[in-house]
């Protein structure tokens, strides 16, 4: 289709209009996705909600098939349906509904004021395809630029991402890149239309630790210049406590808990958090700590347990776990956990882990206590 | 460690992959190679777990397989209780890998998916015909199956029917079905995620307290190799950088790569996080088909010197038990979990 006459989009970005009164830039509210299987009902993303403005990070955390990925490849508008169908809730972009775009509209926004990086730099690219090319094709669609200006756009992208000599490499092909290199193009192509949320599917799991690093100082770098927001996906607690300013802990399909950073790392409420803070092995100086595992698997979607999703392995389930699906707690900041038990100080107090990650929280409004009062960043 | 404590002793373990250029390179002799394991040396002793790290490509896969002879060494000794591995004819090599096991990273693709996980765990019962009654066989196996963590009873299912973690424990009793010696684990927990992974790390951990295994530990992940080894070595294109024990690895880490791939570890923990002082490395690690000349991480290193680039830096002994490949490298303690690039630099 590239090359055959570029078909002309609406250069109109919603990047540029006004967030609503009373909106964020990004709401996501009782989000369901479920597929509809030969085996049955995949309930795959299962009520999930948060808020998102400028410049900050959100980090997603969770195991294989907890519908983290499936919750931002919905917002994106990526998911085939069917099989799969949103079964309720809706996400707002600057006030506008993306479930209920036209896929035209949809064309707009994708790649556009919303980018995505996905997680193996390895096959997102188009073997065929000369780096240059792969680059300049969002710009050309979405800002109608020639392709002399989005190949000259393309060489820019790649210094700011760390690429040496980019005027010759805008030339190769992807397998003439390293894997952190690749990365790095996707990067640039994420942030060619220079998007208002960017993101980013585990984006350094295939990646050496070392390369990891250079790809989150990337990315946050980018931030700060851009202002824009970022969406990080990923299993490893690590890089959300290097990145992110809020967090979304899902577990099946549904978020368990989501709070501040500090929230979650320093005085989280859910037992499934707990657990995953005991799994992981600390880099440590003194004496080895023993882990913790959680018991058990987790469920199948197709199947999920009545009650909380989490009770089967949570170790302080009770028989009201097992009948009753739980309450959403949320506190004065925001900080949510869907226990039957998170209200009560004395059970979290007893039971959440003691590590060296355990702290007080300082008593100073948190970012989500101050959006709450009206102020919106902007 | 006494000698006759120690278990494997690798010597100058070399190991070259030739790379097929074609007719014209064969007849002009211009044959390159990818010098994956480049003269390494390390001893494991019996009960002990040693801990090798390192990122991609950096050898430290082909070197657990140069030990079971799953590739043949191009030079260096293997010595296995003394017995050269390299030179054994294919019944010693049978013998000795009734003592010396593998676990595997991918725990689908390492399993047969058309024979049950009984057939499967039996399988090296059968092959090394310790135990041929049938009936005798089974009890066993059921025995090893819920040692692991897994219902005796699944024993006629197969692979397909089980999750990730729970294929990783039909590996691992496989493993210890013979009771070997030591068991080479190859990336044993990166394919799982973080609560299942603790999960098979306490069972690895448990089952050698109980059986006095040796653990050769390959992994990528510098906390997970902290958590289980006694004593860890670093690898960096085919090079061991530096070996120490697992503490003093960690706490006084010697060699700049190390220092650095400490730091580039993300805790889970924002307050460490935002203290820390990270080293972030500049470019991709250098093709092991060119090497570069003197010591292999010159090309990255934040200290290096004129020096570095033309002569190749031995391992030395920088401290009782603490190895390290640098001209400069000294320890350095890590205050607060930071690691203060001033004090190497200087």
């Amino acid at each position: 289709m590239f090359g055959l006459g570029l078909k002309k989009r609406n250069t109109q970005d919603l990047r540029n209009t006004p967030i609503p009164e009373g909106h964020h830039l990004l709401e996501v509210n009782d989000l369901k996705m479920y597929f509809h299987t030969e085996d049955g009902i995949v309930k795959a993303v299962n009520g999930v909600s948060y808020t998102l403005d400028r410049g900050e990070t959100l980090g997603v955390v969770g195991e294989s098939g907890s519908g983290k990925s499936v919750t931002s490849l919905t917002i994106m508008g990526l998911i085939p349906m069917p099989p799969g169908k949103v079964e309720g809730g809706d996400v707002l972009y600057r006030g506008k509904s993306l479930i209920s775009m036209s896929e035209e509209e949809l064309e707009g926004v994708r790649g556009n004021d919303i980018a995505m990086i996905f997680q193996d730099p390895m096959t997102s690219l188009n073997p065929v395809y000369t780096i240059g090319r792969q680059l300049s094709e969002g710009m050309r669609l979405h800002k109608g630029m020639s392709k002399k200006d989005a190949l000259a756009r393309s060489v820019e992208l790649l210094r700011m991402v760390g690429i040496p000599n980019p005027e010759q490499r805008v030339q190769e092909y992807p397998h003439e890149f390293s894997g952190g290199m690749r990365q790095r193009v996707m990067i640039a192509m994420a942030l060619a239309c220079e998007p208002d949320i960017l993101i980013a599917d585990e984006p350094t799991t295939a990646l050496d630790v070392t390369i990891q690093a250079q790809i989150i100082e990337l990315m946050e770098e980018m931030q700060q210049k851009n202002g824009n927001a970022i969406i990080m996906i990923t299993h490893d607690l690590g890089v959300v406590a290097d990145i992110a300013d809020k967090i979304m802990v899902m577990y099946a399909g549904s978020p368990v808990e989501f709070g501040s950073r500090d929230e979650i790392f320093y005085a989280p409420m859910h037992p499934y958090t707990w657990g995953l803070n005991r799994s992981i092995p600390e880099p440590e100086i003194g004496e080895k700590h023993p882990l913790t595992p959680i018991k058990g698997n987790p469920p199948s979607l197709v199947d999920l347990p009545e009650g909380c999703v989490f009770a089967p392995r949570c170790p302080y389930a009770t028989e009201k776990c097992f009948k009753e699906v739980p309450p959403t707690y949320v506190t004065e900041s925001g900080h949510y956990a869907k226990c039957h038990y998170s209200g009560n100080a004395e059970f979290v107090r007893a039971n959440a882990p003691e590590t060296s990650r355990t702290r007080k929280v300082a008593a100073t409004p948190t970012e989500d206590e101050r959006l709450k009062k009206g102020g919106r960043a902007s | 460690m006494t000698d006759s404590n120690i278990l494997l002793r690798v010597e100058n373990l070399c190991k070259e992959f030739p790379i097929d250029d074609g007719f014209i390179a064969r007849r002009r002799g211009t044959v390159r190679s990818v010098h994956a394991v480049n003269d390494v040396s390390f001893d494991i002793a019996a009960g002990e777990t040693f801990g090798l790290v390192g990122e991609s490509g950096c050898g430290k896969s082909t070197t657990g397989r140069c030990i079971m002879r799953l590739t043949e060494p191009t030079s260096g000794k293997v010595l296995f209780e003394g017995r050269d591995v390299a030179k054994m004819n294919r019944a010693e090599l049978k013998a000795m890998r009734r003592e010396m096991q593998f676990i595997f990273q991918d725990p689908y693709a390492s399993l047969n998916p058309r024979m049950t996980i009984g057939e499967i765990v039996s399988e090296p019962l059968v092959i090394h015909g310790t135990v041929p009654d049938k009936a005798e066989r089974e009890r066993i196996v059921r025995e090893l199956l819920d040692t692991v963590g897994l219902n005796p009873e699944h024993i006629n299912r197969y692979p397909h029917e089980f999750s990730g973690g729970q294929c990783q424990r039909v590996g691992i009793a496989r493993a210890f079905a013979l009771r070997p010696k030591l068991i080479i684990c190859d990336e044993p927990v990166s394919a799982l995620d973080v609560s299942i992974q603790a999960q098979v790390l306490n069972l690895l951990d448990d089952l050698q307290k109980e059986y006095g295994t040796a653990y050769l530990f390959i992994a990528h992940d510098l906390s997970v190799v902290q958590h289980i080894s006694d004593r860890v070595a670093v690898m960096y294109l085919g090079n061991m950088m530096e070996y120490s024990d697992w503490k003093t690895l960690y706490a006084e880490p010697c060699h700049p790569y190390t220092q650095s791939l400490l730091s580039a570890v993300p805790i889970p923990d924002p307050d460490i996080q935002a203290s820390r002082n990270r080293i972030i490395l500049r470019g991709d690690p250098p093709s092991p088909i060119n090497p570069p000349s003197g010591c292999p991480f010159h090309t990255r290193c934040p200290i290096a010197k004129a020096r570095c680039s033309q002569e190749k830096p031995q391992l030395r002994e920088v401290l009782p038990g603490h190895f390290c490949a640098c001209h400069y490298a000294e320890p350095t303690p890590i205050k607060e979990s930071s690691i203060e690039l001033d004090a190497v630099t200087e």
